[in-house]
């Protein structure tokens, strides 16, 4: 549980609009950053 | 023989950058140059041209507070304080660089260099003496370039001028011609139209700053032609002739026609040449090419493995912060660590009135590519600040990638342009969204903010302007 994950503005926006929670997405951009298809890879099928 | 871990020949930019570097990372090393430290940049490119502009700036400025009711009389100019005012900034420049290479345990010596080994390099002094050392590594060319001479316009010094000799003027041209619409011809050619010198630019190309956005281009175009100057685009200088009071009768060829134009000083600035030749490159095998550049990989390195370009002799854009970079990207190659050059855009900074400054595609490129685009316009005649400072004209344009909102390219044309692109050059290297910049809170009232309002407007959500 990072205190705040390496995401941009954009990144962090899709994690809301998506209703993502950052915290727990595996980050797999440069230097840890979460990046726009991480967050889509842990949106919840529903 | 004195043996060293690494051998840089030239202090430019690149060079004592990379000396630098590599005493940082415990390299035993010798940086050689023959003129001064600090390269064409420091002596009479960069910093003496900004010294100028800047002066020019201020000069037309208090000429310019009537609108703001400032009433000022009387503003002169006196040439010879203005320029040892520039040579005093040189000097403790220059110094500092000497100070900088010493306090890092870099050796210097004075004099041209010869490479004669893949690892060895002769030095002549002036005294016409020989000193021969050795690189148990490797021997990195930072050699520069040099100003383009045309045969019919020889340098004399005084009336056919280069850029050296432009910085460096002590009296202000009644009537100046500048064959050449780069960025070194538009900036010291418009540093003394501010100081009241009349205006003629022969470029032979169809645009002035090829390359450049051209909407950015036509505000200073604007500019110049507002401040009763001439642009010949599609032209060519023929020759010229001198008068009986010392003034020459230029010959140029545009649209076709002939025409005389009599001037005082004619300012030759059609680009520079790589520093290669009378090296010895050739004799060790290093690869040059046809334009006299030295080809290099991502680790800076020529084809023979021990001898390393950076810089303007290694190939455009001819920049010194990209020297730099690659000054210290060759250090740390030669040093053993995993460097080479990654970056995504090298940005440009064009010190015209006002600035140009881009980074990244332009549309045209970005179009050139295949790719389909999101253009975002902000301009500063909308903007608090520029309007607090009394300098409205220009904009910043924003290109993105209509599909993933990513930022390819920002192009700035207004005051601060060049400072507001370091902005835009991290948004570059970060793979910034357009809503990446949007959302970052700018401070009010500052002229960055028509960064955050530009890409605002690529999305159709600016406040300040009409979406459209």
């Amino acid at each position: 549980f990072n205190e705040k994950p390496l995401a941009t503005p954009a990144t962090r926006k899709l994690a809301r609009d998506l209703g993502v929670d950052l915290r727990r997405v595996p980050p797999t951009g440069p230097a840890g950053r979460v990046t726009k298809d991480d967050v889509r890879a842990l949106e919840a099928p529903e | 023989m004195k043996t060293y871990d690494a051998i840089v020949i030239g202090a430019g930019p690149g060079g004592y950058p990379c000396a630098i570097r590599l005493a940082q990372l415990k390299q035993k090393v010798l940086c050689i140059e023959k003129e001064n430290v600090g390269g064409v940049c420091l002596n009479w490119g960069c910093i003496p041209s900004k010294a100028l502009i800047s002066a020019a700036h201020l000069y037309e400025k208090s000429q310019a507070g009537a609108a703001m009711g400032i009433k000022v009389s009387g503003v002169e100019l006196d040439a010879n304080k203005m320029q040892d005012w520039k040579e005093g900034i040189v000097k403790k420049l220059t110094g500092g660089v000497g100070s900088l290479l010493k306090g890092n345990g870099a050796d210097v010596v004075n004099g041209t260099a010869t490479v004669v080994g893949p690892k060895r390099v002769d030095v002549t002094r002036a005294d016409g003496s020989v000193e021969q050392f050795e690189a148990t590594k490797a021997i990195v060319i930072a050699t520069g370039s040099t100003t383009i001479e045309i045969p019919t316009f020889k340098f004399d010094g005084d009336t056919i001028i280069g850029a050296k000799e432009a910085v460096s003027l002590r009296r202000v041209p009644k009537r100046l011609m500048v064959i050449g619409g780069g960025v070194i011809g538009l900036e010291l050619g418009m540093v003394y139209q501010a100081f009241g010198a009349e205006l003629i630019v022969v470029e032979a190309l169809p645009e002035l700053l090829t390359g450049v956005d051209p909407d950015c281009t036509k505000i200073v175009e604007r500019k110049i032609l507002k401040r009763g100057g001439t642009i010949h685009k599609n032209a060519k200088a023929l020759g010229y002739e001198k008068q009986k009071d010392g003034s020459v009768g230029v010959k140029i060829q545009a649209d076709g026609k002939e025409q005389t134009i009599v001037v005082d000083t004619v300012l030759v600035a059609v680009g520079m040449r790589p520093s290669s030749k009378g090296l010895g490159l050739e004799k060790v095998g290093v690869t040059v090419d046809q334009r006299g550049f030295v080809p290099t990989d991502k680790f800076c390195r020529t084809n023979v493995p021990s001898i390393y370009a950076i810089g303007d002799v290694s190939g455009p854009p001819l920049l010194a912060h990209k020297a730099t970079k690659e000054g210290e990207i060759a250090a740390e190659v030669i040093a053993g660590h995993k460097a080479e050059k990654d970056w995504v855009a090298i940005p440009g900074a064009i010190f015209t009135d006002p600035e140009i400054a881009t980074v990244g595609l332009t549309e045209a490129e970005a179009k050139a590519k295949g790719l389909e685009v999101s253009i975002g316009k902000f301009p500063f005649s909308v903007l608090g600040k520029a309007m607090a400072m009394n300098e409205t004209e220009g904009f910043v344009k924003i290109v993105a990638d209509k599909k993933t909102k990513q930022v390819l390219g920002v192009h700035i044309v207004g005051p601060e342009a060049s400072t507001m692109i370091s902005e835009a050059s991290l948004s570059l290297e970060m793979a910034a969204f357009l809503e990446d910049l949007s959302l970052t809170i700018h401070p009010h009232p500052t002229l960055g903010e028509s960064l955050m309002e530009a890409a605002a407007h690529a999305m159709g959500a600016a406040i300040h302007i009409a979406n459209r």
